[in-house]
């Protein structure tokens, strides 16, 4: 049991390491994250046998397609700045797709005796440096559970906060995400949304649809039981128009209707809630089946890189088996 | 020369010291960490023990009640421990536990169905027990058996029915649609397609990953999920202490 969970942590001097293309995409060179920057190379450290037999299986690696149709292997070489990971994160197995479950801002500002709005505000500053790490350590895919679809039941002058804070958020950071070349995608029942956020969101999204570099989903008036049924109004408007009959419907039509479908990696490999509590509260249900869960003790205020890098370690330390 | 070679000489020695220096503080780091993890896992195990054997007194005032409907997520591997999982299982009918749902994604446990009832004496199927048999006596367990086609072939099932019902009104326009597919017949539906069990309480997962491996993800949205690590560590005052911290949660359901 020691030796499983330890030897992931860190990183021998003088061991160079190759990476292997993801084994499920076929005939695909791949090369690094376009965000690597070409110079002053350091090698990758790994000690050798260090890797549990377990994830031999299973491992990803952040590599992207290119046009190419051979794979091959390469020694991989990283800069020395960004995105050069922390002390004793692994490159190789990295989540690709990240989802949060911000937790604990109420709690935060009352310990601190402050207004609950503090705890909202300071938040946001949270998402933001998380937004950062996930760029810079190269994840393509971030999900947040912003708001809830029982968190229309807070009180009245808390929700209508809540959607002021969002729609200030999103105009402040408009810019950003277009010129860090980040995708926005909103899921949810955002029709609840006032008229004026929900044309905001729309317009966001649409500005930055083309963006490639990394993706911010945020769930707002979000529902994991709603996700599934609403995926079941579309196949039947399908099935209205005679483009699918009714016995057609499978699981992976339903998947297909999931709001999640607009990432290229819908599941998350890691789910990380916040605030000590130990459930997933109706976030993506369906698509967290064997997604890795980090119950977090921290606040969401108060979850920085720190308590992040310790969500990843213990990430790429458990052996993940998909069920198999 | 004589002094560059001497230079060379005293830069290469200097370099295999500093390459080993660095060696024996990575040993050394390497070391207090296992050392760090070792000491926890001791102090688990004095604890488990010290629970186990009821001198943490806290965990004799369990409030069971609040536990109505426990399920038990096990790694397919581990599922065919019977002996354990019969073992868990005679543990949690001494705590008092009442229901308790058994899941393992290649229904394992379900094809083991009858030499688990088998070899517990005062067990009946979720299914048989009736209303009347809800207020069980302290020492009666319900078990239910859960696979992964329980989980999102289950839902896709249930879509079935509610499409074909949806056709036979000969649906049209958005509020059909609306009326038809909602979270209260998506539920009854489930029902109607055999998934009966209720939403579980708690959710305790036994395996080396910490995910819940595909339970039917319609029936987990507030339940409190605890990795309890591999069924062949099981120890009885770490469930204990599960099912007590579980049990001095409040949850606001997202209010």
């Amino acid at each position: 049991m020691i030796s499983s969970l330890s030897p992931q942590l860190l990183i021998k001097p003088n061991t160079a390491t190759t990476l292997s293309p993801i084994p499920h995409v076929q005939n695909q060179r791949f090369k690094l994250a376009s965000h690597v920057c070409p110079s002053e190379l350091l090698s990758i450290r790994k000690r050798p046998g260090s890797a549990c037999a377990a994830t031999t299986q299973h491992r990803r690696y952040l590599l992207f397609p290119a046009e190419e149709e051979e794979e091959e292997e390469r020694e991989v070489k990283f800069t020395s700045d960004a995105p050069a990971l922390a002390e004793g994160l692994q490159r190789e197995p990295m989540p690709r797709h990240v989802a949060v479950i911000m937790d604990g801002n109420r709690r935060w500002a009352h310990l601190r005796g402050l207004p609950v709005r503090s705890g909202y505000e300071a938040g946001v500053k949270s998402l933001k440096t998380l937004v950062e790490l996930c760029c810079k350590w190269g994840i393509r895919v971030l999900t947040v559970f912003a708001f809830s679809s029982d968190n229309w039941f807070r009180p009245e002058v808390e929700v209508e906060f809540l959607m002021s804070l969002l729609e200030t958020g999103v105009k402040e950071e408009t810019e950003s995400f277009i010129r860090e070349r980040i995708r926005i995608s909103v899921i949810g029942d955002t029709s609840k949304l006032p008229k004026c956020l929900e044309e905001l969101v729309i317009n966001v999204v649409e500005t930055t649809k083309n963006n490639t570099r990394f993706q911010l989903i945020v769930a707002v008036s979000y529902s994991g039981q709603y996700d599934l049924v609403q995926a079941c109004q579309r196949i039947a408007m399908k099935v209205k128009d005679g483009l699918i009959e009714p016995n057609d419907v499978s699981e992976s039509l339903i998947e297909q209707e999931l709001e999640t479908n607009c990432t290229e990696f819908p599941y998350p490999d890691l789910l990380i809630r916040t605030s000590g509590e130990l459930r997933i509260s109706n976030f993506m249900l369906w698509q967290l089946a064997y997604t890795e869960l980090f119950f977090s003790q921290s606040l969401w205020p108060d979850f920085g890189e720190a308590e992040f890098l310790e969500a990843l370690k213990s990430f790429q330390q458990r052996c993940r088996h998909y069920g198999k | 020369m004589d002094f560059r070679d001497t230079m060379q000489k005293v830069y290469s020695w200097a370099c295999q010291i500093g390459n080993l220096g660095l060696w024996i503080i990575w040993l050394l780091i390497h070391f207090a960490v296992d050392l760090w993890y070792f000491a926890l896992h001791i102090a688990c195990a004095i604890e488990s023990y010290l629970i186990s054997s009821g001198i943490l007194k806290r965990y004799k005032a369990l409030d069971i009640d609040k536990l109505r409907y426990l399920a038990i997520v096990i790694e397919s591997e581990e599922a065919y421990h019977i002996p354990a999982v019969i073992q868990l299982l005679q543990w949690l009918v001494d705590i008092g536990v009442k229901h308790v749902c058994l899941y393992d994604a290649e229904g394992i446990l379900k094809k083991s169905k009858e030499s688990i009832l088998g070899k517990l004496n005062n067990a009946t199927l979720f299914e048989e027990a009736g209303e009347s048999n809800l207020l069980l006596d302290h020492k009666h367990i319900t078990l239910e058996f859960a696979s992964f086609p329980d989980g999102k072939e289950a839902v896709a099932k249930a879509a079935n029915l509610l499409f074909m019902k949806y056709v036979k009104l000969g649906g049209s326009g958005k509020i059909q649609e609306e009326k038809i597919f909602t979270e209260a017949h998506m539920s009854e539906a489930l029902r109607a397609v055999g998934c009966k069990g209720p939403e579980p309480d708690l959710l305790l997962v036994y395996g080396p990953v910490r995910c819940h491996l595909g339970f039917p993800a319609w029936r987990i949205r507030y339940t409190e999920i605890v990795h309890m690590g591999r069924l062949k560590s099981m120890r009885y005052g770490s469930l204990l202490k599960a099912i007590y911290k579980f049990t001095m949660v409040r949850q606001n359901y997202g209010k």
